[in-house]
């Protein structure tokens, strides 16, 4: 089964944290990724770019319409996403638990929808 | 005839290197020790030949052309500059050339001993299920890394990474092709059968894909299955087990539409049914279930089996399946079993008695938000007539199951309900 899980923040909650806090924080998150990579579990772990960087994209009339945002105006947004695929959904909670990050904020959790078709 | 008369064609010489590979892995781990060394190579030489063999067509002696490639491959590594770190430890693998040369060890009972406590080995209580799925699949099965990762839909660097702990913690259960014996014998076939089994029910994939790079799990879990049952006729359970996958997959063809969408037994067209799968299926459940003391395999078989010999849903043999529920819920209590309990209750006594056990089973917090539970409800809340609860059941299974074909079969549902 696999798992989503995010974690948000904005740039006051990362700019709060001391400079020299930094270096730790990542080889958490670091050592983090590697655990859970080397159990066959981590997909992938990836950190995004600030929300100036994040855009719309429509189309409009058959052709692509980019606006700015849509988090400028949002206090929170997603700052680093992982994958999971794990044997239960007890063990997928026990690793977002895990997560460096859930001291400071929560963790969402979501499963993902798979195409395995149960017999009905 | 030989090997290669019998195997024509792609897909013989695919079947003939699975067959081979657990006898090629044990063969090689006999001589040198060195497991993880040897699965690698083992899997090089399975795949020279899955490359050469179309082509050139498959040696007089497969297995033997494995093994001696497998060896060969195994001494470059060896020497390799690339494991020069290695070295130290790997001295004792430094065999003379002359060991490869001799004869291979084509005793049958070897091979057959040996590539058991391989598949013992795989399913040790030490290593984690997901760990015990790839293993068998890789040391057992054959298949490589990347068709392993194909059919559960993860990268092959994440199920490299599974398979290489999972042969680290295989190294440390001191594997030594010695079978356990006795309740452990017991206990570890068990957890082999369940391997087996998730491996099964894992083959649900939407697609059949291409079965090379895709294979269809559920296919390669009744060919060890089959193979397993061959090596032990007389275990009852091991037959219930291959009975089982092959009555339920008997239905697959039924039970999805070209667009993917499910089909419940209930509106199975059951000419679509495999009746010769059936037929060795019934035949298999029928042989073991007089042996003595039925196992839950076994039950679930017949079960598996009257449901396959009716010819309508109308025509099927509820009370008998719903006394074999009782006895499976007996035998191996579990909520997942009363789940279907009540619905044999349903068909047998009427819905409300049907819901009765439900709402007993619903006591249980966790159970109460199982989308089955409530998709189960629905359907016996139908039946009785209250086409509003049934609706918001429907809904309610449909936001808490996490497969889609079957999230749009209980939205459909609740649809059909909420607007009549």
């Amino acid at each position: 089964m696999k798992y989503l899980l995010l974690i948000y923040g904005n740039q006051e909650k990362w700019a709060s944290i001391p400079a020299d806090e930094w270096p730790e924080a990542i080889a958490k998150q670091d050592a983090f990724n590697r655990k859970y990579q080397a159990t066959g579990e981590l997909i992938g772990a990836y950190g995004l770019a600030d929300a100036v960087g994040a855009r719309l994209v429509r189309r409009e009339n058959g052709l692509p319409a980019v606006t700015d945002g849509p988090y400028l105006e949002t206090k929170e947004y997603i700052a680093s996403f992982y994958l999971l695929d794990c044997e239960s959904e007890e063990r997928a909670l026990q690793i977002a638990a895990d997560m460096p990050w859930a001291d400071v904020e929560p963790v969402e959790f979501w499963p993902v929808l798979h195409e395995a078709k149960p017999d009905l | 005839m030989t090997a290669g008369a019998a195997a024509s064609g792609r897909g013989g010489v695919e079947d003939l290197l699975r067959e081979l590979a657990p006898q090629v892995l044990t063969a090689l781990v006999r001589r040198y020790g060195q497991f993880h060394l040897c699965e690698d190579a083992s899997q090089e030489a399975l795949l020279a030949a899955a490359l050469q063999w179309p082509a050139d067509g498959i040696p007089e002696n497969p297995r033997g052309w494995l093994i001696t490639v497998a060896a060969r491959r195994l001494m470059d590594q060896v020497r390799s500059e690339r494991s020069r770190r290695n070295r130290e430890e790997l001295i004792a693998v430094a065999t003379p050339q002359s060991e490869m040369l001799g004869p291979p060890a084509d005793a049958e009972p070897a091979d057959r001993d040996d590539s058991l406590a391989l598949l013992f080995g795989c399913c040790h209580p030490d290593l984690s299920s997901p760990s015990q799925i790839a293993l068998t699949l890789r040391a057992v099965g054959g298949l490589s890394t990347a068709q392993i990762a194909a059919a559960f839909g993860v990268p092959e660097a994440t199920m490299a990474q599974r398979i290489s702990r999972a042969k680290q913690v295989f190294i440390q259960t001191r594997f030594d092709f010695t079978l356990p014996a006795g309740t452990e014998r017991t206990e570890r076939l068990r957890a082999v059968l369940h391997v087996l089994y998730l491996v099964f029910n894992e083959g649900y994939t939407a697609s059949d894909g291409d079965q090379l790079t895709v294979p269809a799990l559920s296919h390669e879990a009744i060919r060890l299955t089959r193979w397993l049952h061959r090596l032990l006729p007389d275990d009852s359970e091991v037959a219930g087990l291959l009975a089982l996958m092959l009555l339920t997959d008997a239905r697959r063809a039924a039970r999805t539409l070209p667009d993917g969408s499910l089909v419940p037994l209930a509106e199975q067209d059951r000419r679509l049914w495999n009746r010769a799968q059936i037929g060795e299926g019934i035949a298999l459940v029928s042989a073991a279930l007089p042996r003595g003391q039925a196992g839950p395999y076994q039950l679930q078989a017949a079960i598996a089996a009257v449901h396959d010999e009716a010819a309508t849903m109308a025509d099927t043999d509820w009370p008998q399946i719903l006394s074999l529920y009782e006895l499976l819920e007996l035998l191996a209590p579990n909520p997942f079993t009363t789940l279907n309990r009540a619905v044999a209750v349903a068909m047998v006594h009427g819905p409300e008695a049907g819901l009765r056990v439900l709402s007993e089973l619903a006591a249980d917090k966790r159970m109460a938000q199982y989308h089955r539970l409530l998709a189960t409800r629905a359907h016996l809340e139908e039946l009785a007539g209250d086409r509003k609860a049934a609706a918001a059941d429907y809904l309610e299974a449909a936001r808490r199951t996490t497969s889609l074909p079957e999230r749009r079969y209980l939205a459909v549902q609740a649809a059909r309900l909420g607007s009549a």
